[in-house]
């Protein structure tokens, strides 16, 4: 039987009649068409379905729509303001930080909760916040990096 | 993609409730906590439960209450937290290393302590600390409630004495004694999101800061279907005055009280000959730390 939730996605609320059996990577993708949030394994390995609920990053694969009832919650669709990039997908296009692209809404959405809880990492904090986004193609070291730019562009500003 | 199958969702909004639904559904319904293992295992098709229970509405279930002297940690707590909290962090650090390492910071914040626990993998990383601290879990069903040691929780993997209506609702850790000290370490080929190739737990208590060793505890995991004691490794150190050569000695029992399998993650000639290793660092660093606490 559908059951009736309410989300607060990138701050807009929404009413949305589903099955429970549909995980939220599903419903923000097919309900929301926010295309942003990637499916890649489905269970839990690789980050690529990465969203921030109630303040924390999950894997949006392992959460039920009907889990997240009455949660807010950011994809990568609301980190931009507008037009204007955030600092950290900034310094991802700057250090080239960015091959196929699957991974970046995670890595992105990642990196932003490390620091907003975490202004300065280290390499290693870097490394370990990220440890649940898997990349293919870059190899890492260009989206640690963009990481640590991101980290002083944001202090300046 | 992976689709889950079909099933009914209910989320009660407190304990009494939470035990009639799942009494009501004899057997056939399954508590959701993180959905971590579960929500993955129903992908995979393996389990087709026809209801899902959240549990995360229920009151009480996410936190940590101090209780005279003892902890009670609701089963409903994110690993996460585990990794946050001071408490844990002062007073049972053991736990803090292992939660630390459970995942990916992804799934630590979704993943919670009773999932963990209930799941029973051989390899999870939370057991074999809270068993060698001593740590009880409480269980209710609609006819009552009972505490059992989490020692005795487990049957093999996936197995536990857990019944099909009954709601794990928290876990309680007592003061550590004074002069105790533990450690916890997992090796795996990578740092994170790795499946435990072996890991132990080792606690120990001292009668002085400079005394003999009063009680001992060294848990060896992913080296059994469930986490065990390295039973001769823990007779021989109790009584005895620490020195290196008895945490030698006590290492090498301990790689002979296990017999693992062989799988791709390692042979079991090698996983003895670690058990050897991590045994002796957690208990030289259970050691120092015993040596300071008060
Ligand atoms: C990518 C990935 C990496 C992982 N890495 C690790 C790791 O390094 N170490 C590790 O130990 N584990 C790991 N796990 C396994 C899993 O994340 C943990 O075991 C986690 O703690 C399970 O908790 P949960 O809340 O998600 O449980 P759920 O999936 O919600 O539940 C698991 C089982 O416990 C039952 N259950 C849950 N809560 C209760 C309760 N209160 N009362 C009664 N029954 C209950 C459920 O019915 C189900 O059978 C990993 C999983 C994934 C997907
Ligand atoms: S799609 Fe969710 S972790 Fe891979
Ligand atoms: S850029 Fe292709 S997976 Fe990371």
């Amino acid at each position: 039987m559908k059951r009736i939730i309410n989300l607060i996605v990138n701050n807009k609320a929404y009413e949305i009649a589903v099955l429970p059996n549909r995980t939220l990577t599903q419903v923000l993708r097919e309900d929301l068409n926010l295309l942003g949030t990637k499916e890649g394994c489905g269970i839990g390995d690789c980050g690529a379905c990465t969203v921030i609920l109630n303040g924390r990053p999950v894997n949006s694969c392992l959460v039920l729509a009907v889990q997240a009832n009455g949660c807010n919650i950011q994809t990568i669709e609301g980190v931009a303001d507008g037009n204007n990039l955030h600092p950290i997908q900034e310094a991802f296009v700057e250090y080239g930080a960015i091959q196929c692209g699957f991974c970046t809404p995670g890595m992105v959405l990642s990196a932003k909760s490390l620091l907003e809880k975490n202004p300065k990492p280290t390499e290693m904090e870097i490394r370990e916040a990220i440890s649940g986004n898997l990349c293919r193609c870059t190899g890492y070291q260009k989206i640690v990096e963009a990481i640590q730019a991101a980290s002083k562009k944001m202090k300046k500003r | 993609m992976l689709l889950l199958p079909r099933f009914d969702y209910e989320e009660p909004k407190d304990l009494s409730e939470a035990c009639r639904i799942l009494a009501g559904l004899k057997g056939n319904g399954k508590v959701i906590a993180g959905g971590t293992d579960l929500l993955v295992n129903m992908k995979k098709g393996l389990i087709s439960p026809t209801c899902l229970v959240g549990i995360s509405k229920i009151p009480g279930l996410s936190e940590i209450e101090p209780q005279n002297g003892s902890i009670f940690i609701g089963s409903n707590l994110i690993v996460a937290k585990l990794t946050e909290f001071e408490v844990i962090k002062k007073k049972y650090p053991m736990l803090y290393e292992a939660a630390s390492v459970l995942g990916s910071p992804l799934i630590r914040n979704r993943a919670t302590i009773g999932g963990n626990i209930v799941t029973a993998r051989p390899a999870a990383d939370l057991p074999p600390p809270l068993i060698a601290m001593g740590a009880r879990v409480r269980l209710k069903n609609r006819r009552g409630e009972r505490e059992v040691e989490l020692d005795r929780f487990f049957k093999g993997p996936g197995e536990t004495i857990i019944k099909k209506d009954e709601i794990l609702t928290g876990i309680i850790l007592d003061e550590p004694p004074i002069f105790s000290g533990g450690n916890y370490i997992k090796l795996g080929h990578r740092k994170a999101l790795e499946i435990a190739i072996v890991a132990v737990a080792s606690f120990i208590v001292l009668d002085k800061p400079d005394g003999i060793i009063m009680d001992a505890k060294v848990i060896l995991s992913s080296v059994a279907p469930k986490a065990i004691h390295a039973v001769s490794a823990e007779k021989t150190l109790i009584g005895e005055k620490p020195t290196d050569k008895l945490i030698e000695r006590a290492a090498n029992l301990a790689s002979q009280d296990c017999s693992p399998i062989d799988d791709i993650r390692g042979s079991a000639q090698y996983r003895c000959a670690m058990v050897e290793v991590l045994t002796k660092r957690t208990l030289t660093a259970a050691l120092k730390q015993a040596k300071k606490s008060r």
